[in-house]
Protein backbone atom coordinates (compact mmCIF):
# COMPACT_ATOMS: atom_id res chain seq x y z
CA UNK A 1 0.00 0.00 0.00
CA UNK A 2 1.54 3.68 -1.21
CA UNK A 3 0.11 5.18 2.39
CA UNK A 4 2.99 2.51 4.31
CA UNK A 5 5.47 4.65 3.25
CA UNK A 6 4.76 7.92 5.33
CA UNK A 7 3.66 5.48 8.42
CA UNK A 8 6.95 6.43 9.68
CA UNK A 9 6.29 9.70 9.57
CA UNK A 10 4.10 9.94 12.45
CA UNK A 11 0.51 9.29 13.70
CA UNK A 12 -1.38 10.06 10.79
CA UNK A 13 -4.26 12.40 11.88
CA UNK A 14 -7.15 10.41 9.89
CA UNK A 15 -7.22 6.59 9.63
CA UNK A 16 -9.57 4.86 8.01
CA UNK A 17 -9.48 1.00 7.80
CA UNK A 18 -11.67 -1.01 5.73
CA UNK A 19 -14.42 1.26 5.73
CA UNK A 20 -18.12 0.03 4.45
CA UNK A 21 -21.25 1.78 4.07
CA UNK A 22 -24.81 0.08 3.10
CA UNK A 23 -27.37 2.21 2.72
CA UNK A 24 -31.05 0.23 3.26
CA UNK A 25 -30.04 -3.50 3.47
CA UNK A 26 -28.51 -3.70 -0.06
CA UNK A 27 -26.86 -0.79 -1.67
CA UNK A 28 -23.20 -1.00 -1.15
CA UNK A 29 -21.72 2.63 -0.90
CA UNK A 30 -18.21 2.64 0.07
CA UNK A 31 -16.79 -0.97 -0.29
CA UNK A 32 -13.97 -1.20 2.24
CA UNK A 33 -12.18 2.05 1.28
CA UNK A 34 -8.95 3.11 3.29
CA UNK A 35 -7.22 5.76 4.04
CA UNK A 36 -4.32 7.43 5.67
CA UNK A 37 -4.44 11.08 5.76
CA UNK A 38 -1.14 12.87 7.94
CA UNK A 39 -1.12 16.34 9.39
CA UNK A 40 -0.89 19.58 7.32
CA UNK A 41 -1.72 17.31 3.89
CA UNK A 42 -3.99 18.28 1.68
CA UNK A 43 -6.49 15.48 0.21
CA UNK A 44 -8.66 16.03 -2.99
CA UNK A 45 -11.18 13.20 -3.86
CA UNK A 46 -12.59 13.27 -6.69
CA UNK A 47 -14.85 10.63 -8.47
CA UNK A 48 -18.15 10.60 -10.76
CA UNK A 49 -21.51 11.35 -9.29
CA UNK A 50 -22.91 8.72 -6.70
CA UNK A 51 -19.66 6.86 -6.51
CA UNK A 52 -19.66 7.93 -2.68
CA UNK A 53 -17.31 10.77 -2.33
CA UNK A 54 -20.02 12.62 0.38
CA UNK A 55 -20.87 9.63 1.90
CA UNK A 56 -17.53 9.06 2.95
CA UNK A 57 -16.62 11.96 4.34
CA UNK A 58 -19.84 12.04 6.16
CA UNK A 59 -18.76 9.14 7.61
CA UNK A 60 -15.37 10.65 9.00
CA UNK A 61 -17.81 12.84 11.28
CA UNK A 62 -20.36 10.48 11.58
CA UNK A 63 -22.96 12.09 10.10
CA UNK A 64 -23.32 8.84 8.81
CA UNK A 65 -23.01 5.22 10.59
CA UNK A 66 -20.33 3.34 8.69
CA UNK A 67 -21.83 -0.18 8.73
CA UNK A 68 -18.38 -1.61 8.86
CA UNK A 69 -14.92 -1.19 9.81
CA UNK A 70 -13.10 1.64 12.39
CA UNK A 71 -12.29 5.58 12.00
CA UNK A 72 -9.60 7.69 13.79
CA UNK A 73 -9.51 11.15 14.32
CA UNK A 74 -6.49 12.85 15.77
CA UNK A 75 -6.27 9.70 18.24
CA UNK A 76 -10.14 9.59 18.94
CA UNK A 77 -10.63 5.68 17.59
CA UNK A 78 -14.52 4.70 16.85
CA UNK A 79 -15.21 1.03 14.92
CA UNK A 80 -18.55 0.45 13.21
CA UNK A 81 -20.77 -1.46 15.16
CA UNK A 82 -19.66 -0.08 18.65
CA UNK A 83 -22.42 1.31 20.69
CA UNK A 84 -23.28 3.39 24.50
CA UNK A 85 -22.64 6.18 26.47
CA UNK A 86 -18.30 6.19 25.73
CA UNK A 87 -18.57 5.75 21.74
CA UNK A 88 -21.25 9.19 21.73
CA UNK A 89 -18.86 11.00 23.91
CA UNK A 90 -15.98 9.99 21.12
CA UNK A 91 -18.08 11.15 18.29
CA UNK A 92 -18.28 14.13 19.63
CA UNK A 93 -14.65 14.53 20.15
CA UNK A 94 -14.22 13.77 16.79
CA UNK A 95 -16.71 16.65 15.39
CA UNK A 96 -15.18 19.21 17.19
CA UNK A 97 -11.85 18.08 15.83
CA UNK A 98 -13.18 18.07 12.42
CA UNK A 99 -14.53 20.72 10.68
CA UNK A 100 -17.06 20.28 7.93
CA UNK A 101 -18.03 22.41 5.02
CA UNK A 102 -21.09 21.65 3.24
CA UNK A 103 -22.05 22.35 -0.35
CA UNK A 104 -25.42 24.46 0.85
CA UNK A 105 -22.82 26.06 3.29
CA UNK A 106 -25.77 25.50 5.85
CA UNK A 107 -25.38 29.14 8.05
CA UNK A 108 -27.74 29.61 10.59
CA UNK A 109 -30.00 32.18 9.23
CA UNK A 110 -31.47 33.02 12.63
CA UNK A 111 -28.19 34.60 13.19
CA UNK A 112 -25.95 37.05 11.79
CA UNK A 113 -22.21 36.03 10.46
CA UNK A 114 -20.86 37.23 14.05
CA UNK A 115 -23.26 34.87 15.93
CA UNK A 116 -22.81 32.16 13.69
CA UNK A 117 -19.19 31.50 13.93
CA UNK A 118 -19.19 32.23 17.63
CA UNK A 119 -21.69 29.92 18.10
CA UNK A 120 -19.53 26.44 18.48
CA UNK A 121 -17.40 28.25 20.61
CA UNK A 122 -20.43 29.09 23.74
CA UNK A 123 -22.73 26.30 22.58
CA UNK A 124 -19.95 23.55 22.59
CA UNK A 125 -17.22 24.38 23.99
CA UNK A 126 -18.78 26.42 27.15
CA UNK A 127 -17.16 29.77 26.68
CA UNK A 128 -19.25 33.24 27.20
CA UNK A 129 -19.67 35.34 24.54
CA UNK A 130 -17.53 38.00 25.14
CA UNK A 131 -14.67 35.91 25.28
CA UNK A 132 -15.32 34.19 21.90
CA UNK A 133 -15.81 37.24 19.74
CA UNK A 134 -12.45 38.59 19.31
CA UNK A 135 -11.69 35.37 17.88
CA UNK A 136 -14.29 35.20 15.08
CA UNK A 137 -13.52 38.70 14.54
CA UNK A 138 -9.96 37.65 13.89
CA UNK A 139 -11.51 35.22 11.71
CA UNK A 140 -13.81 37.28 10.00
CA UNK A 141 -11.30 39.27 8.92
CA UNK A 142 -9.34 36.61 7.52
CA UNK A 143 -11.87 35.81 5.36
CA UNK A 144 -12.08 39.13 4.65
CA UNK A 145 -15.51 39.63 5.66
CA UNK A 146 -15.30 42.17 8.80
CA UNK A 147 -17.87 44.47 7.21
CA UNK A 148 -20.49 41.69 7.02
CA UNK A 149 -20.20 41.07 10.56
CA UNK A 150 -23.51 42.06 11.80
CA UNK A 151 -25.34 40.62 8.67
CA UNK A 152 -27.55 37.68 8.52
CA UNK A 153 -27.06 35.25 5.91
CA UNK A 154 -29.67 36.34 3.98
CA UNK A 155 -28.05 39.27 3.15
CA UNK A 156 -24.93 37.29 1.82
CA UNK A 157 -23.93 36.25 -1.66
CA UNK A 158 -23.30 32.61 -1.97
CA UNK A 159 -19.37 33.26 -1.63
CA UNK A 160 -19.66 35.03 1.41
CA UNK A 161 -21.92 32.81 2.91
CA UNK A 162 -19.71 29.85 2.20
CA UNK A 163 -16.27 32.14 3.89
CA UNK A 164 -18.61 32.59 7.11
CA UNK A 165 -19.30 28.81 6.83
CA UNK A 166 -15.96 28.00 7.14
CA UNK A 167 -14.76 30.55 9.64
CA UNK A 168 -17.74 29.23 11.61
CA UNK A 169 -16.12 26.00 11.21
CA UNK A 170 -12.73 27.37 12.37
CA UNK A 171 -13.97 29.15 15.41
CA UNK A 172 -13.56 25.59 16.85
CA UNK A 173 -9.73 25.41 16.17
CA UNK A 174 -10.42 21.60 13.98
CA UNK A 175 -7.67 19.67 13.45
CA UNK A 176 -9.08 18.75 10.18
CA UNK A 177 -11.37 20.29 7.59
CA UNK A 178 -13.71 18.49 5.36
CA UNK A 179 -14.89 20.41 2.51
CA UNK A 180 -17.65 18.33 0.59
CA UNK A 181 -17.86 20.75 -3.15
CA UNK A 182 -17.53 23.69 -1.16
CA UNK A 183 -18.08 25.47 -4.50
CA UNK A 184 -20.25 23.65 -6.61
CA UNK A 185 -23.61 25.61 -5.49
CA UNK A 186 -21.83 29.10 -6.60
CA UNK A 187 -22.13 31.28 -9.29
CA UNK A 188 -18.41 30.77 -11.67
CA UNK A 189 -17.52 34.32 -10.95
CA UNK A 190 -17.68 33.35 -6.90
CA UNK A 191 -15.75 30.08 -6.73
CA UNK A 192 -12.15 31.90 -6.86
CA UNK A 193 -12.85 33.75 -3.35
CA UNK A 194 -13.55 30.46 -1.71
CA UNK A 195 -11.14 28.55 -3.25
CA UNK A 196 -8.60 31.10 -2.04
CA UNK A 197 -9.43 30.75 1.26
CA UNK A 198 -8.87 27.36 1.07
CA UNK A 199 -5.93 27.92 -0.32
CA UNK A 200 -4.23 29.61 2.09
CA UNK A 201 -5.56 27.43 5.15
CA UNK A 202 -3.92 24.81 3.17
CA UNK A 203 -0.87 27.19 3.84
CA UNK A 204 -0.92 27.14 7.05
CA UNK A 205 -0.73 24.19 7.81
CA UNK A 206 -4.19 22.62 8.18
CA UNK A 207 -4.90 18.95 7.26
CA UNK A 208 -7.82 19.20 4.43
CA UNK A 209 -9.57 16.16 2.70
CA UNK A 210 -11.88 17.80 0.18
CA UNK A 211 -14.38 17.04 -2.47
CA UNK A 212 -13.95 19.07 -5.14
CA UNK A 213 -13.92 19.62 -8.90
CA UNK A 214 -11.49 22.50 -8.65
CA UNK A 215 -8.58 21.56 -10.92
CA UNK A 216 -6.34 24.21 -9.58
CA UNK A 217 -7.22 23.32 -6.14
CA UNK A 218 -6.30 19.91 -7.13
CA UNK A 219 -3.85 20.46 -9.09
CA UNK A 220 -1.59 23.19 -7.35
CA UNK A 221 -2.77 22.24 -3.82
CA UNK A 222 -3.59 18.57 -2.65
CA UNK A 223 -0.58 16.82 -2.24
CA UNK A 224 -2.25 13.68 -3.12
CA UNK A 225 -5.50 13.13 -5.14
CA UNK A 226 -7.53 10.23 -4.83
CA UNK A 227 -9.94 9.22 -7.52
CA UNK A 228 -13.43 6.79 -6.06
CA UNK A 229 -15.55 5.02 -8.03
CA UNK A 230 -18.30 2.56 -7.56
CA UNK A 231 -16.95 2.89 -3.58
CA UNK A 232 -13.33 2.00 -4.09
CA UNK A 233 -9.99 3.91 -4.64
CA UNK A 234 -9.71 3.48 -8.54
CA UNK A 235 -6.19 6.11 -8.14
CA UNK A 236 -4.58 7.46 -5.88
CA UNK A 237 -1.34 9.73 -5.92
CA UNK A 238 0.64 13.39 -6.62
CA UNK A 239 -1.31 15.25 -8.72
CA UNK A 240 0.85 15.50 -11.54
CA UNK A 241 1.13 11.62 -11.46
CA UNK A 242 -2.64 11.40 -11.52
CA UNK A 243 -4.02 13.94 -14.14
CA UNK A 244 -1.03 13.14 -16.40
CA UNK A 245 -0.53 9.67 -16.12
CA UNK A 246 -3.53 7.58 -14.84
CA UNK A 247 -3.30 3.64 -14.57
CA UNK A 248 -7.02 2.91 -15.21
CA UNK A 249 -9.15 3.32 -17.59
CA UNK A 250 -12.37 4.56 -15.31
CA UNK A 251 -9.92 7.61 -14.22
CA UNK A 252 -8.79 8.56 -17.87
CA UNK A 253 -12.54 8.30 -18.64
CA UNK A 254 -13.37 10.81 -15.59
CA UNK A 255 -10.83 12.99 -16.06
CA UNK A 256 -11.37 13.24 -19.69
CA UNK A 257 -14.75 14.58 -18.83
CA UNK A 258 -13.96 16.72 -16.03
CA UNK A 259 -10.65 18.17 -17.69
CA UNK A 260 -12.91 18.55 -20.79
CA UNK B 1 -25.02 60.54 -26.86
CA UNK B 2 -22.02 59.27 -25.46
CA UNK B 3 -21.09 62.63 -24.03
CA UNK B 4 -24.47 62.30 -21.67
CA UNK B 5 -23.80 58.78 -20.64
CA UNK B 6 -20.30 59.26 -19.36
CA UNK B 7 -21.17 62.46 -17.47
CA UNK B 8 -24.42 61.31 -15.90
CA UNK B 9 -24.48 57.68 -15.61
CA UNK B 10 -26.48 57.04 -12.38
CA UNK B 11 -29.30 59.32 -13.42
CA UNK B 12 -32.47 57.60 -13.27
CA UNK B 13 -34.20 58.97 -16.39
CA UNK B 14 -37.02 61.35 -16.19
CA UNK B 15 -39.50 59.21 -17.57
CA UNK B 16 -38.80 56.42 -15.09
CA UNK B 17 -39.35 58.99 -12.47
CA UNK B 18 -42.99 58.91 -13.88
CA UNK B 19 -43.36 55.33 -13.57
CA UNK B 20 -42.08 55.30 -10.18
CA UNK B 21 -44.73 58.24 -8.85
CA UNK B 22 -47.59 55.99 -10.02
CA UNK B 23 -46.73 53.14 -8.34
CA UNK B 24 -46.40 55.25 -5.50
CA UNK B 25 -49.47 56.92 -5.84
CA UNK B 26 -51.33 53.59 -6.56
CA UNK B 27 -49.96 52.63 -3.22
CA UNK B 28 -51.18 55.48 -1.68
CA UNK B 29 -54.61 55.54 -3.20
CA UNK B 30 -55.09 51.67 -2.14
CA UNK B 31 -54.03 52.33 1.73
CA UNK B 32 -56.96 55.57 1.38
CA UNK B 33 -59.21 53.23 -0.54
CA UNK B 34 -59.01 50.60 2.13
CA UNK B 35 -59.66 52.32 5.20
CA UNK B 36 -62.78 54.21 3.29
CA UNK B 37 -64.14 50.39 2.52
CA UNK B 38 -64.05 50.02 6.64
CA UNK B 39 -65.65 52.96 7.56
CA UNK B 40 -68.15 52.26 5.08
CA UNK B 41 -68.64 48.91 6.60
CA UNK B 42 -68.74 50.41 10.43
CA UNK B 43 -71.34 52.32 9.49
CA UNK B 44 -73.31 49.90 7.14
CA UNK B 45 -73.44 47.84 10.49
CA UNK B 46 -74.25 50.09 12.99
CA UNK B 47 -77.02 51.39 10.53
CA UNK B 48 -78.10 48.16 10.38
CA UNK B 49 -77.94 47.79 14.51
CA UNK B 50 -80.27 51.40 14.51
CA UNK B 51 -82.06 49.78 11.90
CA UNK B 52 -83.39 46.89 13.61
CA UNK B 53 -83.91 48.91 16.82
CA UNK B 54 -81.36 47.93 19.20
CA UNK B 55 -81.98 49.06 22.84
CA UNK B 56 -78.47 51.13 22.72
CA UNK B 57 -79.63 52.33 26.42
CA UNK B 58 -80.16 49.07 27.93
CA UNK B 59 -76.71 48.03 26.27
CA UNK B 60 -74.90 50.53 27.79
CA UNK B 61 -76.27 50.34 31.43
CA UNK B 62 -75.36 46.87 31.30
CA UNK B 63 -71.94 47.03 29.70
CA UNK B 64 -69.60 47.35 32.72
CA UNK B 65 -71.45 44.03 34.42
CA UNK B 66 -70.57 42.24 31.17
CA UNK B 67 -67.34 43.74 30.95
CA UNK B 68 -66.02 42.30 34.07
CA UNK B 69 -66.81 38.88 32.39
CA UNK B 70 -63.67 39.84 30.21
CA UNK B 71 -61.50 39.06 33.30
CA UNK B 72 -62.24 35.02 33.56
CA UNK B 73 -62.42 34.86 30.21
CA UNK B 74 -59.02 36.04 29.61
CA UNK B 75 -57.44 34.28 32.78
CA UNK B 76 -58.95 30.94 31.74
CA UNK B 77 -57.12 31.83 27.77
CA UNK B 78 -53.70 32.49 28.90
CA UNK B 79 -53.61 29.76 31.39
CA UNK B 80 -55.14 27.19 28.97
CA UNK B 81 -52.13 28.54 26.09
CA UNK B 82 -49.95 28.82 28.43
CA UNK B 83 -50.57 24.95 29.18
CA UNK B 84 -51.31 24.39 25.64
CA UNK B 85 -48.03 25.44 24.55
CA UNK B 86 -46.23 23.40 27.06
CA UNK B 87 -48.03 20.46 26.44
CA UNK B 88 -47.34 20.89 22.15
CA UNK B 89 -43.71 21.19 22.65
CA UNK B 90 -43.34 18.02 25.10
CA UNK B 91 -46.21 16.11 22.44
CA UNK B 92 -43.85 17.11 19.53
CA UNK B 93 -40.75 15.80 20.28
CA UNK B 94 -42.75 12.75 21.50
CA UNK B 95 -44.03 12.41 17.81
CA UNK B 96 -40.16 12.88 16.72
CA UNK B 97 -38.81 10.61 19.46
CA UNK B 98 -37.45 7.37 18.38
CA UNK B 99 -38.51 5.97 22.19
CA UNK B 100 -41.19 3.62 21.83
CA UNK B 101 -43.02 4.83 24.76
CA UNK B 102 -43.32 8.42 24.32
CA UNK B 103 -43.66 7.97 20.92
CA UNK B 104 -46.76 6.35 21.54
CA UNK B 105 -47.97 8.34 24.31
CA UNK B 106 -47.68 11.35 22.29
CA UNK B 107 -49.39 10.07 19.39
CA UNK B 108 -52.44 8.42 21.03
CA UNK B 109 -52.47 11.99 23.19
CA UNK B 110 -53.02 13.68 19.66
CA UNK B 111 -55.34 11.20 18.33
CA UNK B 112 -57.37 10.79 21.65
CA UNK B 113 -57.90 14.79 22.27
CA UNK B 114 -58.72 15.29 18.74
CA UNK B 115 -61.01 12.29 18.03
CA UNK B 116 -63.14 13.91 20.85
CA UNK B 117 -65.40 16.50 20.92
CA UNK B 118 -64.09 19.31 23.44
CA UNK B 119 -67.74 19.91 24.59
CA UNK B 120 -66.99 16.32 25.82
CA UNK B 121 -64.08 16.54 27.29
CA UNK B 122 -64.51 19.75 29.45
CA UNK B 123 -67.66 17.66 31.23
CA UNK B 124 -64.70 14.74 31.65
CA UNK B 125 -62.50 16.83 33.40
CA UNK B 126 -65.55 18.74 35.62
CA UNK B 127 -67.74 15.75 36.20
CA UNK B 128 -66.76 12.42 35.13
CA UNK B 129 -62.92 13.28 36.89
CA UNK B 130 -64.34 13.02 40.65
CA UNK B 131 -66.00 9.62 39.70
CA UNK B 132 -62.82 8.66 38.71
CA UNK B 133 -61.65 9.92 42.23
CA UNK B 134 -64.36 8.16 44.00
CA UNK B 135 -63.81 5.08 42.40
CA UNK B 136 -59.94 4.93 42.90
CA UNK B 137 -60.79 6.24 47.10
CA UNK B 138 -62.82 3.03 47.21
CA UNK B 139 -60.19 0.77 45.91
CA UNK B 140 -58.30 2.53 49.22
CA UNK B 141 -56.50 5.40 48.04
CA UNK B 142 -56.85 8.13 50.48
CA UNK B 143 -57.60 11.70 49.11
CA UNK B 144 -57.77 10.95 45.72
CA UNK B 145 -61.48 12.21 45.33
CA UNK B 146 -60.91 15.43 46.76
CA UNK B 147 -57.83 15.74 44.57
CA UNK B 148 -59.61 14.67 41.30
CA UNK B 149 -63.13 17.24 42.35
CA UNK B 150 -61.96 20.32 40.31
CA UNK B 151 -63.24 23.74 40.64
CA UNK B 152 -64.78 25.25 37.59
CA UNK B 153 -61.79 27.37 36.55
CA UNK B 154 -58.88 24.49 36.53
CA UNK B 155 -61.12 22.27 35.73
CA UNK B 156 -61.61 24.74 32.42
CA UNK B 157 -58.13 25.43 32.06
CA UNK B 158 -56.90 22.08 31.72
CA UNK B 159 -59.84 20.77 29.49
CA UNK B 160 -58.92 23.84 27.03
CA UNK B 161 -55.35 23.50 27.33
CA UNK B 162 -55.00 19.52 26.64
CA UNK B 163 -57.18 20.03 24.18
CA UNK B 164 -55.31 22.97 22.28
CA UNK B 165 -52.12 20.85 23.21
CA UNK B 166 -53.57 18.30 21.22
CA UNK B 167 -53.57 20.44 17.89
CA UNK B 168 -50.78 22.55 18.50
CA UNK B 169 -48.76 19.28 18.95
CA UNK B 170 -49.18 18.81 15.24
CA UNK B 171 -48.54 22.75 14.43
CA UNK B 172 -45.29 22.29 16.15
CA UNK B 173 -44.06 19.24 14.95
CA UNK B 174 -44.72 20.68 11.56
CA UNK B 175 -42.47 23.94 12.22
CA UNK B 176 -39.62 21.24 13.86
CA UNK B 177 -40.17 19.34 10.05
CA UNK B 178 -40.04 21.99 8.09
CA UNK B 179 -36.58 22.95 8.93
CA UNK B 180 -33.73 22.07 6.39
CA UNK B 181 -31.97 18.99 7.94
CA UNK B 182 -29.04 20.86 6.78
CA UNK B 183 -29.05 22.31 9.80
CA UNK B 184 -29.15 19.85 12.08
CA UNK B 185 -26.14 18.40 9.96
CA UNK B 186 -24.21 21.98 10.49
CA UNK B 187 -24.79 21.95 14.25
CA UNK B 188 -23.92 18.11 14.89
CA UNK B 189 -20.84 18.95 12.54
CA UNK B 190 -19.49 21.50 15.14
CA UNK B 191 -20.19 18.72 18.17
CA UNK B 192 -23.30 20.30 19.03
CA UNK B 193 -25.44 17.37 21.22
CA UNK B 194 -29.43 16.39 20.22
CA UNK B 195 -30.45 18.96 23.03
CA UNK B 196 -28.17 21.70 22.04
CA UNK B 197 -28.96 21.36 18.41
CA UNK B 198 -32.94 21.68 19.56
CA UNK B 199 -32.47 24.69 21.59
CA UNK B 200 -30.30 26.86 19.70
CA UNK B 201 -30.81 25.57 15.96
CA UNK B 202 -34.30 23.86 15.62
CA UNK B 203 -36.63 25.33 17.95
CA UNK B 204 -35.57 29.89 17.35
CA UNK B 205 -36.16 28.74 13.22
CA UNK B 206 -39.50 26.55 14.24
CA UNK B 207 -41.10 29.31 16.48
CA UNK B 208 -41.04 31.75 12.88
CA UNK B 209 -42.82 29.01 11.02
CA UNK B 210 -45.05 28.42 14.23
CA UNK B 211 -46.18 31.52 15.31
CA UNK B 212 -48.52 32.60 13.29
CA UNK B 213 -50.79 29.10 13.61
CA UNK B 214 -50.34 29.33 17.34
CA UNK B 215 -52.25 33.15 17.12
CA UNK B 216 -54.95 31.42 15.47
CA UNK B 217 -55.16 28.88 17.97
CA UNK B 218 -55.07 31.17 20.55
CA UNK B 219 -57.64 33.76 19.02
CA UNK B 220 -59.70 30.75 18.54
CA UNK B 221 -59.07 29.82 22.09
CA UNK B 222 -60.31 33.20 23.51
CA UNK B 223 -63.42 32.29 21.96
CA UNK B 224 -63.97 28.53 23.10
CA UNK B 225 -62.97 29.74 26.58
CA UNK B 226 -66.87 30.48 26.97
CA UNK B 227 -67.78 26.97 27.39
CA UNK B 228 -66.67 27.20 30.90
CA UNK B 229 -69.77 28.68 31.27
CA UNK B 230 -70.94 25.42 31.07
CA UNK B 231 -69.65 24.73 34.77
CA UNK B 232 -71.44 27.71 36.00
CA UNK B 233 -68.28 30.21 35.36
CA UNK B 234 -69.43 33.65 34.81
CA UNK B 235 -67.32 34.83 32.01
CA UNK B 236 -68.14 36.87 29.16
CA UNK B 237 -70.59 35.06 27.19
CA UNK B 238 -72.77 33.77 30.18
CA UNK B 239 -73.12 37.32 31.45
CA UNK B 240 -74.25 38.53 28.16
CA UNK B 241 -76.91 35.27 28.06
CA UNK B 242 -78.20 35.66 31.16
CA UNK B 243 -78.66 39.04 31.40
CA UNK B 244 -80.61 39.15 27.77
CA UNK B 245 -82.73 36.28 28.56
CA UNK B 246 -84.11 37.85 32.07
CA UNK B 247 -84.72 41.10 30.05
CA UNK B 248 -85.65 39.27 27.08
CA UNK B 249 -83.24 41.07 25.01
CA UNK B 250 -81.21 38.56 24.30
CA UNK B 251 -80.24 40.38 20.82
CA UNK B 252 -78.79 43.25 22.23
CA UNK B 253 -76.80 41.19 24.80
CA UNK B 254 -74.99 38.86 21.51
CA UNK B 255 -74.50 41.72 19.65
CA UNK B 256 -72.50 43.40 22.26
CA UNK B 257 -70.26 40.62 23.26
CA UNK B 258 -69.67 39.62 19.96
CA UNK B 259 -68.46 42.87 19.79
CA UNK B 260 -66.21 43.17 22.37
CA UNK B 261 -65.03 39.13 21.10
CA UNK B 262 -64.23 40.80 18.00
CA UNK B 263 -62.10 43.70 19.48
CA UNK B 264 -60.11 41.55 21.59
CA UNK B 265 -59.45 39.25 18.89
CA UNK B 266 -58.94 42.08 16.67
CA UNK B 267 -56.25 43.55 19.86
CA UNK B 268 -54.72 39.87 19.42
CA UNK B 269 -54.09 39.69 15.57
CA UNK B 270 -52.31 43.39 15.57
CA UNK B 271 -50.09 41.86 18.49
CA UNK B 272 -49.63 38.84 15.88
CA UNK B 273 -48.31 40.98 13.14
CA UNK B 274 -46.02 43.17 15.91
CA UNK B 275 -44.59 39.97 16.94
CA UNK B 276 -43.86 38.00 13.05
CA UNK B 277 -42.46 41.21 12.05
CA UNK B 278 -40.39 41.33 14.75
CA UNK B 279 -39.32 37.72 14.22
CA UNK B 280 -39.25 38.10 10.29
CA UNK B 281 -36.02 40.23 11.02
CA UNK B 282 -33.67 38.34 9.68
CA UNK B 283 -34.68 37.08 6.92
CA UNK B 284 -36.04 40.18 4.73
CA UNK B 285 -33.83 41.48 1.94
CA UNK B 286 -34.81 44.36 2.02
CA UNK B 287 -35.72 46.33 5.39
N1 LIG C 1 -29.20 8.79 3.09
C1 LIG C 1 -29.12 7.97 2.02
N2 LIG C 1 -29.98 6.94 1.89
C2 LIG C 1 -29.90 6.10 0.84
N3 LIG C 1 -29.00 6.22 -0.14
C3 LIG C 1 -28.10 7.21 -0.08
C4 LIG C 1 -28.12 8.14 1.00
N4 LIG C 1 -27.13 9.04 0.83
C5 LIG C 1 -26.52 8.67 -0.33
N5 LIG C 1 -27.10 7.59 -0.87
C6 LIG C 1 -26.68 6.91 -2.10
O1 LIG C 1 -25.31 6.59 -2.00
C7 LIG C 1 -24.67 6.75 -3.23
C8 LIG C 1 -23.46 7.64 -3.05
O2 LIG C 1 -23.88 8.93 -2.73
P1 LIG C 1 -22.87 10.11 -2.44
O3 LIG C 1 -23.69 11.30 -2.10
O4 LIG C 1 -21.86 9.68 -1.46
O5 LIG C 1 -22.19 10.29 -3.86
P2 LIG C 1 -21.18 11.41 -4.32
O6 LIG C 1 -19.97 10.69 -4.82
O7 LIG C 1 -20.98 12.41 -3.27
O8 LIG C 1 -21.93 12.02 -5.55
P3 LIG C 1 -22.05 13.55 -6.03
O9 LIG C 1 -20.83 13.84 -6.84
O10 LIG C 1 -23.29 13.55 -6.88
O11 LIG C 1 -22.18 14.40 -4.80
C9 LIG C 1 -25.71 7.28 -4.19
O12 LIG C 1 -26.18 6.21 -4.97
C10 LIG C 1 -26.79 7.81 -3.31
O13 LIG C 1 -28.04 7.66 -3.94
MG1 LIG D 1 -21.55 14.45 -2.99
Amino acid sequence: MPENKMMKDKQPMIRIDNLHKVFGRDLHVLRGIDLEVKSGEVVVILGPSGSGKSTLLRCINFLEEPTAGSIEVDGVAISAGERGKERDAHILQIRKKAGMCFQSFNLFPHMTAIENIIEGPVTVLGRSRKESIPYAEELLEWVGLTDKRDEHPSRLSGGQQQRVAIARSLAMKPKVMLFDEPTSALDPELVGEVVDVMERLADEGMTIIAVTHEMHFAGDVADRVFIMDDGNWIEEGPPEEIFTNPKHSRSRQFLAHILK
Amino acid sequence: MNDLANTTPDTIPPEAKLVLDRIDQDRRRFKVNLVIAFAVLLVGLFAAMVIIGLDFKFMFNWLGFIMTGIGYTLLVSFLAIALACILAVIGALGRLSSNPIANSLATGYVSLIRGTPLLVQVYMWYLALPQVGMALEEMGIQGVQRLFTLPAIPAGVLALGVCYGAYMTETVRAGIQSIKIGQTEAAKALGMTPRQTLRRVIFPQALRVIIPPVSNEFIAMIKDSSLVSLMGVWELSYRAIKIGRRYFQSLEMLVMVAMIYWVMCIILQYIQERIENHMARGDRRVS
